[in-house]
């Protein structure tokens, strides 16, 4: 506390905050690099293990489509518990704790997508 | 002196290194060029047109048993090991592998294409291209040093670095 408050008086713009395991970006983009390596190999032992019925390469594409949707992060923290949170789905899906419903969950859409033209927005219609 | 190898690699790898066996036998090694050529040139066309290719060791196995008997006239064992590794082939490999890749054009691939720059991959493209080549080449990469192989070159030079294969 008195460091960080030391460190906030001396450079006035910057914080410095306990890092949760990687102290840079580069350190955290390695995680992420290795939770990816980690998941593309994990994917044909899940689809034979919960008998899917997708194909190899569209998990693979959706495992990629998981980790660009936080393609922009940047703050090591915030991508350290990304990757946590992505290590406890591995960890779920290569001890077969998870269901082939929960694996399947990743592939429904939840919600849908915002409507950005005029028309789409007009059939949706907004409240009065 | 090759050697037939072992039955732990994949139909894939093993029909792709039984072709590297076969073109290496229509082009004469140095080895065997002091032999007598007619002689060995005689049973090795022979040999693989008679033998089906399907079953790669044991066609492997006797076509170089009466290879070195014929050129060397004393018999030499052979092990349970892969063709050594050279920089022709450890390159052929890689690019082989790379054209395989969907995300990348094979035309416009050369052994000095930057992967982000020139074939504009993306990082975990990148990684997935290492991960095929650790596949290929049977060993670890950590990714550490991963990281920084950037273009086909660099990644012939890594291997050949960790493999002990020189010019």
């Amino acid at each position: 506390m008195a460091s960080t408050a030391a460190a906030r008086a001396a450079t006035g713009a910057s914080k410095v905050v306990k890092p949760i395991f990687s102290r840079d970006f580069d350190e955290a983009k390695r995680r992420v690099r290795e939770l990816y390596r980690a998941w593309y190999r994990e994917v044909p032992n899940a689809v034979a293990m919960f008998q899917l019925d997708i194909t190899v390469q569209q998990g693979r594409d959706k495992v990629r489509e998981m980790f660009n949707k936080n393609k922009h992060v940047t703050d090591p923290r915030l991508m350290d518990m990304l990757v946590i949170k992505g290590k406890l789905e591995l960890q779920e899906t290569i001890h077969v704790w998870k269901q082939k419903t929960h694996i399947m969950r990743y592939f429904s859409e939840s919600e849908e997508p915002r409507a950005a033209d005029f028309l789409s927005k007009f059939y949706r219609g907004h409240e009065p | 002196m090759l050697g037939h190898s072992s039955c732990k690699f994949s139909p894939v790898m093993a029909s792709r290194v039984l072709h590297q066996c076969v073109r290496s036998l229509a082009r004469p090694s140095l080895r065997l060029l002091t032999a007598n050529p007619t002689v060995r040139a005689a049973p090795a066309p022979l040999a693989a047109a008679v033998r089906p290719l399907s079953f790669a060791a044991d066609s492997r196995r006797t076509r170089w048993l009466g290879q070195s008997r014929i050129s060397s006239g004393v018999l030499c064992r052979q092990y349970g090991d892969l063709p050594p590794l050279t920089l022709e082939t450890i390159k052929d490999r890689v690019m082989y592998v790379l054209k395989l890749y969907d995300k990348i054009n094979p035309e416009s691939l050369q052994a000095s294409s930057h992967f982000m720059k020139d074939l504009g991959l993306d990082s975990l493209d990148q990684v997935e291209i290492i991960m095929a080549m650790e596949d290929e080449f049977g060993f670890e990469i950590p990714d550490g040093e991963a990281e920084k192989l950037m273009t086909p070159a660099e990644i012939v030079q890594y291997i050949a670095d960790k493999k002990d294969v020189y010019e």
